[in-house]
C-alpha cells in the first residue's frame, strides 16, 4: 500500500483514465440500453429476435475476446481505433447486452392491466411509457442496473491488457519500475493495494444496489412518507 | 477484407491445442468451485462462528473486485511472500476461487429453500446435524440451485480466457499469438467466438439433461 501512496500522483491518473473509462462506458450502455430495451418490449417479432440473438451472442461470448476482437480486428477492417475507443466500445457492447436484459424485464414486470388502464384513460403510447411503466419499472431496473455498473466497473481493468493507462496498468508500470532499481518486486504490496481499492469502489457500488433493493421493493413506502408529510 | 478458410484449416491443430488447455482448466476449477461452494454454503447456513465470517469476507472480496487484477495477484504477488504455483495452477487457483464464491452463494441460496420442517423431521428421526445436512437438505438445494451453479460454471469457462494475460496456452492466448506472427485477427476471432459459443452450448446442453433427470420426482 505504502508505494501506492509514494506515487499518488501517478496513481491518481490512472484512477481518473478507470473512471473516465467507466462514465463512457456507462453513458453508451445506458442510452442502447434504454432505447433497444423498450424496443425488445414491443410485438415486433423480427426486432425481438435480432434483440435477442444480439444479447445471446455478446452475453456468450468472452468479455476479453470481444475486446480483442476490436482492438486487433478494426486495423484490418481499415478502422484505426485508439486504446481508448476499442476498450470502451467493447465494454459498452457487453454492457448492452446486459442492460437491455434489464430494462426488457423489468418493463416486463409491470403488470399489464397497467398498460389497459392507462389505454382506457385516453393517454398516449409514450405517455404510457413515460408516465405509467417507467417509474414502476425503476423498481426492478434499478438495483439490477448498479449491479452492472460494478461489473463494469471491475471490466475497465481489462483496459490494462490493450495498453489503456488506467489502474491497473499505473500498478503494473509501479512494479516494474521499482523492479529494475530496486531489484525486488513489490508485486505482492502493488496487487493487493489494487485489489483493495477496487474492493472499496464496487462494494460501495453494490451496497447501494442492495440498498435500492430494500427501499424500493416496499411498494407501500410512497404512500406511507406522503401519509406523514 | 478476405476471409480466408484455409488459413483457419491449417491452423486448426494450435487451436485444438487451445481448446484442451481451456477445457483442462476450466473443469478443473469448475469441480474445485463446487468444493469450494458446498463447504462455504454449509459454514454460511449452519453459522459456523468465525468462519461463516471468514466465508462472507471472501465472497465480498472476490465478487467485488476484478478477476483480471486477483489472478495477477495470485501468480506475481504469492511468489513475493514464497508460494510459488505453476502457471497452470496459479490459473486453475485464480478461476476456483472466483467461481467459489458464486457457488457459496448459490448453494446458499439453495439451502435457504430447504423448509424447516425437513430439520425437524430428520431431528425426529435422530439425524445427526451432518447427515442431515448431507443426506437431506444438500440433495434439495441442488435441484433448486442447479440453474444458477451451470451459469456460474459457464462464466468460469468463459472468465478462463483471462489466463491469457499471465500467458496460459489456452484458446485466446493461441490466437492472440498467432495474430501477432500471422495478422489474421478477423478469421481466429470469429474461429474462437464460434469455439466458445460451443464449448458453452455443451456445457449448458449437459446440465439440461442432468437438470431434467433430477427434476423427476420420486425415482426408484
Amino acid at each position: 500500500m505504502n508505494i501506492l501512496i509514494e506515487n499518488w500522483g501517478f496513481v491518481s491518473k490512472g484512477l481518473w483514465m478507470t473512471l473516465r473509462l467507466a462514465l463512457v462506458v456507462l453513458l453508451f450502455t445506458t442510452l442502447i440500453s434504454s432505447v433497444f430495451g423498450v424496443l425488445a418490449t414491443l410485438r415486433n417479432r423480427v426486432l425481438r429476435t435480432l434483440i435477442h440473438a444480439y444479447v445471446e451472442l455478446f452475453r456468450s461470448i468472452p468479455l476479453i475476446v470481444n475486446v480483442f476482437f476490436i482492438f486487433f480486428g478494426a486495423p484490418m477492417l481499415g478502422l484505426d481505433l485508439s486504446p481508448f475507443a476499442a476498450v470502451t466500445t467493447g465494454l459498452t457492447l457487453w454492457g448492452s447486452a446486459n442492460g437491455i436484459e434489464i430494462v426488457r424485464g423489468g418493463l416486463e414486470s409491470v403488470p399489464r392491466h397497467q398498460w389497459k388502464s392507462a389505454w382506457t384513460l385516453g393517454l398516449r403510447p409514450w405517455q404510457i411509457y413515460l408516465h405509467v411503466i417507467a417509474p414502476q419499472s425503476m423498481r426492478a431496473i434499478l438495483p439490477a442496473y448498479t449491479g452492472l455498473l460494478t461489473m463494469l466497473v471491475q471490466a475497465t481493468s481489462l483496459g490494462a491488457l490493450v495498453g489503456v493507462s488506467e489502474f491497473l496498468k499505473v500498478g503494473q508500470i509501479i512494479i516494474e519500475r521499482a523492479t529494475v532499481m530496486t531489484g525486488v518486486s513489490p508485486a505482492f504490496t502493488v496487487y493487493g493495494g489494487v485489489l483493495l481499492v477496487y474492493f472499496v469502489i464496487c462494494s460501495s457500488l453494490s451496497w447501494l444496489s442492495r440498498y435500492l433493493e430494500r427501499r424500493l421493493g416496499r411498494p407501500a413506502m410512497r404512500t406511507k412518507n406522503q401519509g406523514v408529510s | 477484407m478476405d476471409f480466408d478458410f484455409d488459413y483457419l484449416l491449417a491452423q486448426w491443430p494450435a487451436l485444438l491445442d487451445g481448446v484442451l488447455m481451456t477445457l483442462r482448466v476450466s473443469l478443473l476449477a469448475i469441480a474445485a468451485s463446487l468444493v469450494i461452494g458446498v463447504l462455504g454454503g454449509a459454514a454460511r447456513v449452519m453459522k459456523i462462528p468465525l468462519l461463516a465470517q471468514f466465508v462472507a469476507l471472501y465472497v465480498e472480496l472476490i465478487r467485488n473486485t476484478p478477476i483480471l487484477v486477483q489472478l495477477f495477484f495470485i501468480f506475481y504477488g504469492l511468489p513475493a511472500i514464497g508460494m510459488e504455483l505453476s502457471l497452470f495452477w496459479s490459473g486453475v487457483l485464480c478461476l476456483s476461487l472466483w467461481a467459489g464464491a458464486y457457488q457459496v452463494e448459490n448453494v446458499r441460496g439453495g439451502l435457504a429453500t430447504v423448509e424447516y420442517g425437513m430439520r425437524e423431521a430428520s431431528m425426529a428421526l435422530s439425524l445427526k446435524p451432518i447427515h442431515y445436512f448431507a443426506l437431506v437438505a444438500l440433495p434439495i438445494a441442488f435441484r433448486t440451485s442447479l440453474p444458477a451453479m451451470l451459469n456460474t460454471a459457464i462464466s468460469l469457462l468463459k472468465n478462463s480466457s483471462y489466463l491469457q494475460a499471465i500467458g496460459l496456452a489456452e484458446l485466446t492466448f493461441v490466437a492472440v499469438d498467432r495474430i501477432a506472427t500471422d495478422f489474421r485477427a478477423i478469421e481466429m476471432f470469429s474461429a474462437i467466438c464460434v469455439i466458445y459459443l460451443a464449448l458453452v452450448a455443451v456445457l449448458a446442453a449437459l446440465t439440461g439433461r442432468l437438470s431434467a433427470h433430477l427434476q423427476r420426482p420420486f425415482q426408484h
